[in-house]
């Protein structure tokens, strides 16, 4: 069973047709590549996702159960997490807090433990998490410095930490690529490939073609809302209608 | 941001100091100066609870009213059962935190100028609510004799005794609001200030931390109306305006919003200035609206951050200081 | 049924004097983001101007009226000048800001006008209007329905025939938009506000004579400022103006049947309402995130 079913949605914004009946399937354990040009609709599919719109008509399932119009939060407790494309962290807080702040499902504490000072054991296995997922993330380091301290790198490997801190299933990365020098997207690169390997279902939105090609095993395309075409990228690289989408978009 | 709460002993010696001045002061003071203690000591809950309600960015302007539903509340229940203090303290709460819990539904469907003006009308609602309703709320002139409690003996009456209750109290309550900023709680209420989207796509449901640190607020601060209508006796509508509102405001954001202590400075020092300028009643309003003109203009971070700002401009040697703090 | 169609008459009279400060906050906030707490003090002043310039030293009303609103323009102009323009990339340091002018103007006014009771500007027009036997207008109010209207539609023909008026329809739709048009924001909110603080300005000068004058009354302004705002929709001034008269006559005809304070308390529940069902009012347009 695929862990991601896109059945026909259509996002309109008033009068634009952001997304027109796309469908497509994310397979289990698979990393795969949503591209297009800009104002393809990629981010609008994740928002879609992840809760954040609701389709204007369509299907969303994951894991078999419709999850279309569900409020984010319900969607990320149930394994589904989206990183932001501009890089979106909790600047004023510490690299810890913004983990910390992350594994808000698994260790949620209430009100009268959080008084009376009752949740030290789940505070301790949060703490023992956080640690675990900065050490994944190569910021065990700098695990005091704020947010916006950090270089771009460790910003976005921050970003998808605290993503990781919510123990996902299915993964939405959004241009984690974007703006980084040829090491970084090195490293970055392995990562994503850790975080696969740790059995999270990733679909990765992304400009680098690189990048794109290096990890995904098949590729879905948008172009003006609509799914132009899918196929492994040595397909997507000869395909007519994609090169002409790119070239006519002004790359 | 969170201060790691390590009690250091020069802290532990400071704070002692601070208390026993505390507990010594009234019996230095006189009959009106005793009075303004216990309300100084009973606007320091509200202010602290008016932060925790802003921890998530949302700035209300029902928390006066909601300091009145307090007070109205233990008014109605000595007048007509007679309630122990113990049972009416929690009650004035507990209704204040009710009626919070209702007005979310409407009011925190709104966000940052919707908000604003939803929670202000909401409380003229609910303040115009007892001008009208004469029968039960008394109109204009409000509840009057409210029999100050006799605690193992004790009259709360005498300023003394009630300063030394309402220390204790307020220290709860206080020590309570200290505990929730710094945990878990906390966090997630000061994730969803600076990206509610981004603490939502973790699994926050923002909504219900906002209802929590709106109800939570408006329970304290039920308290602190409960506290000041049993020293006064008495409750009206006009204690509870957008005017009273306004000097909340003004003792935060004077005071500086960003630590748990900077509303309680600015509460302090404004009053105790405000006692300075007793004989310009009349344009003691205009002496305020300039100083809350001043303090945004040029000191946005609030009293609190002058420390800090002093130590920036003096001496080359801060950096090494910053080091000695950081290394606590 | 008398008494209904009289009451309708009077919430007409009062709907042109509530568009009148309401609209002129909508454009402060469309096109500044700052909700002007001190909107009511400005009409305050203006009526108090009025008091003491016609009332006291017995200038003539139409001069006075001059007056109030160049002096409240001149004010509005100041607090852009020294508050909201340093301000401006925190909405909420504005807002404090205008809560601090409140105070003063209060003061002012309270120093000015002395102790004791409310003041009371005896109608230049004397006489009323009787239309269909029965419905009396006094003069004074058709004077004051009459120059609400007038004003109205200059500002319209100002906002879609001018040249500023565009501009500060293009800076209030999107500022940093406007801004890389070339359209110089910072005039162009000095234009806003002193059109708002105008409106505010003739607004007391109308209500002197229908009112009591004193520092405080500048509150109940700006609770029904906020309340049709709301209702006819933030940012829109079209909304703004619509709201201002159903809810003139919706608050008379409440206050004539069951007072005051219920009016009020109706009024506020409705807006509360409205920001449920539909928060962007009976005009408003959101742009969706
Ligand atoms: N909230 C919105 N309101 C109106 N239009 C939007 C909104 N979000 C996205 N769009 C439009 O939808 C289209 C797709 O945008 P987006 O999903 O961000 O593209 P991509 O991520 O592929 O570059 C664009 O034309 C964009 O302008
Ligand atoms: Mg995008």
């Amino acid at each position: 069973m695929p862990v991601l079913e896109i059945n026909n949605v259509t996002k309109k914004f008033g009068g634009l047709m952001a997304l027109d009946d796309v469908s497509f399937q994310v397979e289990e354990g698979e990393i795969r590549g949503l591209i297009g040009p800009n104002g393809a609709g990629k981010s609008t599919m994740f928002k879609n996702i992840a809760g954040f719109y609701s389709p204007s008509s369509g299907d969303i399932r994951y894991q078999g159960q419709s999850i279309a119009g569900r409020k984010p939060h319900n969607i990320a407790e149930m394994g589904v997490v989206r990183t932001f494309q501009e890089t979106t962290l909790f600047q004023e807080l510490s690299v810890f807090e913004n983990v910390l702040v992350g594994c808000h499902i698994r260790s949620r504490s209430n009100l009268f433990a959080a008084i009376l000072g009752l949740d030290r054991g789940l505070q301790r296995e949060a703490e023992e998490k956080v640690a675990e997922v900065l050490d994944f993330m190569g910021l065990g380091e700098r695990r005091e410095q704020l947010a916006s301290e950090l270089p771009l790198g460790s910003q976005r490997a921050l970003a998808i930490a605290i993503a990781l801190a919510s123990e996902p299933k299915l993964l939405l990365m959004d241009e984690p690529f974007a703006g980084m020098n040829p090491e970084e997207t090195n490293h970055m690169m392995e990562l994503t490939r850790k975080v696969q390997e740790s059995g999270i279902s990733i679909v990765l939105v992304e400009h680098d073609m690189k990048a794109v090609m290096g990890l995904c095993g098949y590729l879905t395309v948008l172009n003006f809302g609509q799914l132009l075409a899918e196929g492994t990228p040595e397909e997507i690289r000869h395909n007519e209608r994609v090169i002409e989408a790119y070239l006519g978009g002004a790359g | 941001m969170s201060s790691k709460g390590g009690f250091t002993m020069p802290k532990l010696a400071i704070g002692a100091v601070a208390l026993i001045a505390l507990l010594a002061t009234p019996h230095f003071l006189g009959f009106h100066h005793q009075d303004l203690l216990i309300f100084l000591t009973i606007n320091v809950l509200a202010v602290c609870s008016y932060r925790l309600v802003t921890l998530t960015g949302e700035w209300s302007l029902i928390h006066a009213v909601m300091m009145g539903v307090g007070a109205y509340t233990v008014a109605l229940s000595v007048n007509h059962f007679d309630l122990a203090i113990w049972f009416t303290l929690p009650l004035a709460g507990t209704a204040a935190g009710l009626i919070a819990a209702l007005l979310c539904f409407p009011l925190l469907r709104m966000t940052q100028f919707y908000f604003l003006i939803g929670s202000f009308a909401a409380g003229e609602a609910i303040r115009l609510t007892w001008v009208e309703f004469v029968g039960v709320f008394g109109g204009t002139s409000g509840l009057r004799g409210v029999e100050a409690p006799v605690v193992w003996g004790i009259d709360f009456l005498d300023p003394i005794p009630y300063f030394y209750f309402t220390l204790v109290v307020v220290g709860i309550c206080l020590l309570i609001l200290y505990r929730i900023e710094h945990s878990r709680i906390g966090l997630t209420l000061h994730a969803i200030h600076w990206k509610a989207p981004l603490a939502e796509s973790v699994g926050v449901n923002a909504w219900r931390y906002r209802a929590l640190a709106f109800i939570l607020g408006s329970f304290f601060v039920g308290i602190a109306g409960g506290l000041k209508v049993h020293y006064l006796g008495s409750v009206t509508p006009n204690q509870f305006t957008i005017g009273f509102m306004v000097f909340i405001l003004i003792w935060v954001i004077v005071g500086g919003y960003n630590k748990f202590y900077g509303p309680v400075i600015g509460v302090v020092v404004l009053t105790i200035f405000d006692e300075s300028i007793r004989s310009f009643e009349v344009i003691r309003p205009a002496i305020y609206g300039g100083m809350l003109i001043l303090s945004i203009l040029f000191l946005p971070m609030g009293l609190e951050s002058i420390p800090a700002k002093l130590k920036s401009w003096f001496g080359s040697d801060s950096a090494s200081d910053e080091q000695a703090l950081s290394d606590q | 049924m008398e008494l209904f169609l009289q009451s309708i008459a009077n919430g007409l009279v009062q709907g042109g004097f509530f568009a009148l400060f309401a609209v002129g906050l909508v454009l402060i906030f469309g096109v500044m983001g700052v909700v002007n707490f001190a909107h009511g003090e400005l009409v305050m002043v203006g009526a108090f101007t009025i008091w003491l310039l016609h009332a006291q030293y017995g200038l003539g009303y139409i001069p006075a009226i001059a007056v109030a609103i160049v002096l409240v323009t001149v004010i509005g102009l100041v607090m852009e000048r020294l508050l909201f323009r340093p301000t401006r990339a925190d909405p909420l340091a504005g807002l404090i800001c205008s809560i601090g002018i409140l105070f003063i103007l209060q003061v002012i006014a309270a120093l000015i006008g002395g102790d004791g009771p409310s003041k009371q500007v005896p109608p230049p027009y004397q006489g009323t209007l009787v239309m269909f036997e029965s419905l009396r207008i006094p003069y004074q109010r058709v004077f004051s329905l009459a120059i609400s209207v007038a004003a109205l539609v200059s500002l319209w023909f100002f906002l879609t025939r001018t040249r500023y008026g565009w501009a500060l329809r293009a800076v209030a739709l999107d500022r940093e938009a406007a801004e890389l048009q070339g359209i110089n924001t910072n005039r162009i909110s000095m234009v806003a506000i002193g059109v708002g603080t105008a409106l505010a300005g003739l607004a007391g000068g109308l209500i002197a004579p229908l009112t009591n004058i004193n520092p405080h009354m500048g509150h109940n302004v700006i609770v029904t400022a906020f309340i049709v705002t709301i209702v006819g929709g933030v940012g829109s001034l079209s909304g703004a103006v619509l709201a201002a008269i159903l809810y003139a006559v919706f608050h008379t005809l409440i206050t004539v049947y069951f007072g005051a304070t219920i009016a009020t308390i109706s009024g506020l529940v409705l807006m509360v309402v409205v920001l449920i069902v539909k928060p962007t009012g009976l005009m408003g347009v959101r742009v969706s995130e």
